[in-house]
């Protein structure tokens, strides 16, 4: 073969090598960047998106050997994402995850990292902040109650939050004005629950299709919570045994095993009430459609209020053709003409709670730059460049807020039920209201029809989510035998030999404590066994 | 000055290095397999273990790794347990931390691992370890362990409550780590609220639990509200205002500080009663 021929030939395998490297791979043939970490969450609404971008590119500055994907995951698919990546060993080095979510319960004990003994040490970033020297979990605006009350180990935290967030009514000004004469906000609950007849009386008057509440599934249990909430309290605190001044779902379900309380006591028949109320303000068949409708409906008009959380408050601004006015939901207070006499006191928002809950994937195989890069996103820089962006809160004190999101930081004071108000303390005592709820509402619904119905279906369901609990305890027991044991065997005089002394002491107490927990849990299901 | 050596000590030298050097890699190898065992554990990857196990020259630390390894492998059955159980009885010939860490697997597998718990069993093997090595840790931890299982699921049909937390009390004795001292105290106290306890009795151990100190996450919020809670109906009113007012300066912006709030203000205004009362 000639060398011409040849050179020809060469010249050909390469173009054709580097036009098959073009169209089959993404990444450039020398990596710049030897560390890829991902993280996942599902915030695509307007905000977030550019808030961690923001994050990102900053962080990239700083460490030129990282790269940070950030992959958006719409909520509808977020929960089978999840479950499916985490289970093939291919999820994200971070990852968002609620409590709310359902049948997700046991994801962090089975695939997340605690992170309780970084937490105890200054976040790094801080350095030159009004944090410096403060314990990484100090500088969260809440001290991570989210986090703290999600963790499935009592003595271990798990995650880190990147915003603050609250529910508002958000209400169309230019219709409020239009059907009570003026723009000023509901002052108490009575006032809010006579602008929701205003507004029917509006519609019917004018013939138009407008409702007091804009209307979706999620929207529907937001309101739902904050309501029913009201009149609990007092029951709350007649079996707050342990004297945490808060109830746990677990101690809620075991409450209404032993017979301490159920649906036809006064006290929940008057929160349904409250819920009939609000649901009878809202489209009909409202529990079948999803946030995206409920927005809709709002912007084209056809309702007054939206309740929804601070998340959705940069789209509402950026979207909304009419001005909108954010308030609070008026507290619902003793002296309310139609539950008052079962109100015990207010009901807080606390001060704001964290949110936004990322976790460190156990099988990260970065898992060092991906807790660097989850110290950075919440230093005081770090979640002050998401803030700007976002214009969601910060989660970290000393992140000065901007002007137009400070009025979300104004919260009701009062008493605190615990982790869910009671249609949500467990999976199957939700999918039961859900499946019943129109027992409850519409001309043929009444609260006593509702009562009776979830009386007779929820002694199964809450039992079947105790044991869920108790089931979800040991989960997070049973493995820990083998870390402990291995832990143990790693340790030695070195730092990292002394870093496996310091994990294995944690889990052990953490261990005893969820232990604890799933005993104290079969006890009561035992006492309380149907005969 | 100049290192001399002769040809006969040059060859002497090389055969030393010779019959050592397979020696020294095969012990450096050894400690770095059996850390590996471990590391591929705590990262969940048992597999991993038993992909590199070999019985012929596996000794005590890499059999107890193994059986550790099957006890993780998912989906866990009885089957494994029991193999798991089978190598733990082998280790656990001795006197030594191995063993000592054996046994305490082999109580683990039969309170938490086999389908059907053996409560007893695992009772009585916590009971051999702390009797046989009371100083090991891991005879501490079982004696932690071996108390719960006396507050909740052992002999419960003769035990009333209070009985139920003596027999716990009574290991408390036997225990001389603070941290698992603290543990068993914390247990004690909450099984005493759950067993319906009189708040006397309760609030000493949930106090010394507190003062050992070292809780963290939403447990150690728990019980300082907890503490400040109970001490208030029990009428132990400095201990209640001492423990709401710590809640307070800890967690100013927590959920439940408004609530604590107005109960300190309910200690101060009993308090002021009492003072008022005193002659």
């Amino acid at each position: 073969m000639k060398r011409s021929h040849f050179s020809l030939l060469l010249l050909v395998l390469v173009y054709g090598w580097a036009v098959y490297w073009v169209f089959t791979r993404s990444s450039p043939v020398i990596e710049e960047r030897p560390i890829t970490i991902r993280i996942a969450h599902w915030q695509i609404e307007r905000g977030p998106p550019d808030g961690f971008a923001a994050v990102i590119k900053r962080y990239e500055e700083l460490k030129p050997k990282v790269k940070v994907e950030q992959l958006l995951v719409p909520g509808a698919v977020y929960k089978q994402w999840l479950r499916t990546n985490l289970a093939g060993d291919t999820g994200s080095d971070i990852m968002e995850w609620g409590a709310w979510l359902a049948g997700q319960k046991d994801v962090p004990a089975r695939y997340f990292v605690p992170l309780t003994a970084e937490l105890e040490q200054p976040n790094p970033y801080n350095v030159g902040t009004s944090q410096e020297g403060i314990p990484w979990q100090d500088t969260f605006h809440d001290n991570l109650i989210g986090a703290r009350r999600d963790s499935p180990d009592p003595g271990q935290i798990y995650a880190v939050t990147v915003t603050e967030l609250s529910v508002r009514l958000f209400c169309n000004a230019e219709l409020l004005k239009k059907i009570t004469g003026s723009t000023a906000a509901p002052k108490t609950y009575d006032d809010f629950r006579r602008i929701l007849a205003l507004t029917q009386a509006y519609a019917r008057r004018t013939s138009q299709p407008i409702n007091g509440l804009a209307g979706s599934r999620d929207n529907g249990l937001w309101i739902t919570s904050a309501v029913f909430a009201g009149p609990l309290l007092a029951l709350n605190y007649q079996f707050d045994d342990s004297g945490y001044l808060y109830l746990y779902n677990r101690q809620v379900l075991a409450a209404y095993l032993e017979g301490r309380w159920n649906f036809q006591r006064p006290e929940v028949k008057a929160g349904l009430q409250l819920v009939r109320e609000v649901s009878q303000a809202t489209k009909p068949g409202y529990l079948q459609l999803r946030r995206d409708d409920a927005m809709l409906e709002f912007f084209s008009g056809g309702a007054l209020f939206l309740f929804t959380g601070t998340w959705d408050a940069t789209t509402i601004k950026q979207t909304a053709p009419f001005p909108v006015t954010a308030m609070r939901l008026p507290p619902i207070t003793p002296d309310d003409p139609e539950v008052g006499k079962y109100i015990m006191a207010v009901a807080g928002e606390g001060r704001g709670e964290t949110a936004m809950a990322m976790y460190l994937n156990k099988t990260s195989s970065h898992p060092k730059e991906a807790l660097d890069f989850l110290q950075f996103l919440t230093s005081v820089p770090g979640n002050q460049l998401f803030t700007d962006k976002s214009l969601w809160l910060p989660a970290i004190n000393g992140v000065d807020v901007p002007d137009e999101i400070k009025p979300f930081r104004d919260y009701q004071l009062g008493y605190a039920i615990g982790q869910s108000p009671y249609n949500f303390i467990g999976s199957e005592v939700s999918m039961a209201w859900d499946s019943n709820f129109y027992e409850l509402t519409g001309d043929q619904g009444s609260v006593d029809k509702f009562a009776a119905k979830l009386d007779q279906v929820m002694p199964q369901k809450i039992r079947m989510d105790l044991e869920n609990e108790a089931r979800n305890a040991l989960l997070l027991v049973k493995p820990q035998d083998a870390l402990i044991i291995a832990q143990a065997n790693l340790v030695d005089e070195s730092d990292q030999g002394l870093m496996h002394a310091q994990r294995r002491r944690e889990m052990e107490a953490g261990q005893t404590m969820s232990e604890g927990l799933a005993f104290q849990m079969k006890l009561q299901l035992a006492r309380s066994k149907l005969p | 000055m100049v290192l001399s050596v002769t040809p006969s000590e040059r060859w002497m030298l090389c055969a030393c290095l010779a019959l050592f050097m397979p020696l020294l890699a095969w012990a450096g190898s050894s400690t770095d397999d059996a850390d590996a065992n471990w590391r591929a554990l705590i990262n969940n990857r048992p597999k991993d273990v038993l992909r590199v196990y070999d019985a012929d020259t596996a000794g005590r630390e890499a059999q107890l790794a193994e059986g550790v390894a099957i006890m993780s492998m998912q989906p866990a059955t009885d089957d494994n347990m029991r193999r798991a159980g089978e190598i733990f009885v082998g280790v656990a010939k001795g006197d030594d931390e191995l063993a000592a860490q054996a046994t305490y697997l082999q109580a683990r597998l039969h309170q938490l691992h086999f389908q059907v718990p053996d409560y007893a069993q695992a009772a009585q093997l916590y009971e051999q370890l702390a009797t046989l090595q009371p100083d090991s840790h891991w005879a501490q931890l079982g004696l932690v362990k071996l108390a719960m299982l006396k507050l909740y699921v052992l002999n419960i049909d003769a035990a009333v409550g209070a009985d139920r937390l003596s027999s716990a009390e009574v290991l408390l004795k036997r225990i001389h780590e603070p941290a698992l001292l603290r543990d068993l105290h914390l247990q004690i106290g909450q099984a005493g609220v759950v067993l319906k306890q009189p708040l006397p009795r309760i609030l000493p151990h949930l106090v010394a639990a507190d003062q050992a100190g070292g809780i963290s996450g939403t447990a150690k919020e728990d019980l300082v509200v907890q503490i400040g809670e109970l001490s208030l109906r029990a009428g132990l009113l400095e201990q209640s205002k001492d423990y709401f007012e710590r809640y307070l300066q800890t967690y100013p912006d927590n959920l439940r500080a408004y609530a604590v709030a107005r109960r300190l203000e309910e200690t101060n205004r009993q308090l002021a009663l009492k003072r008022e009362a005193q002659p």
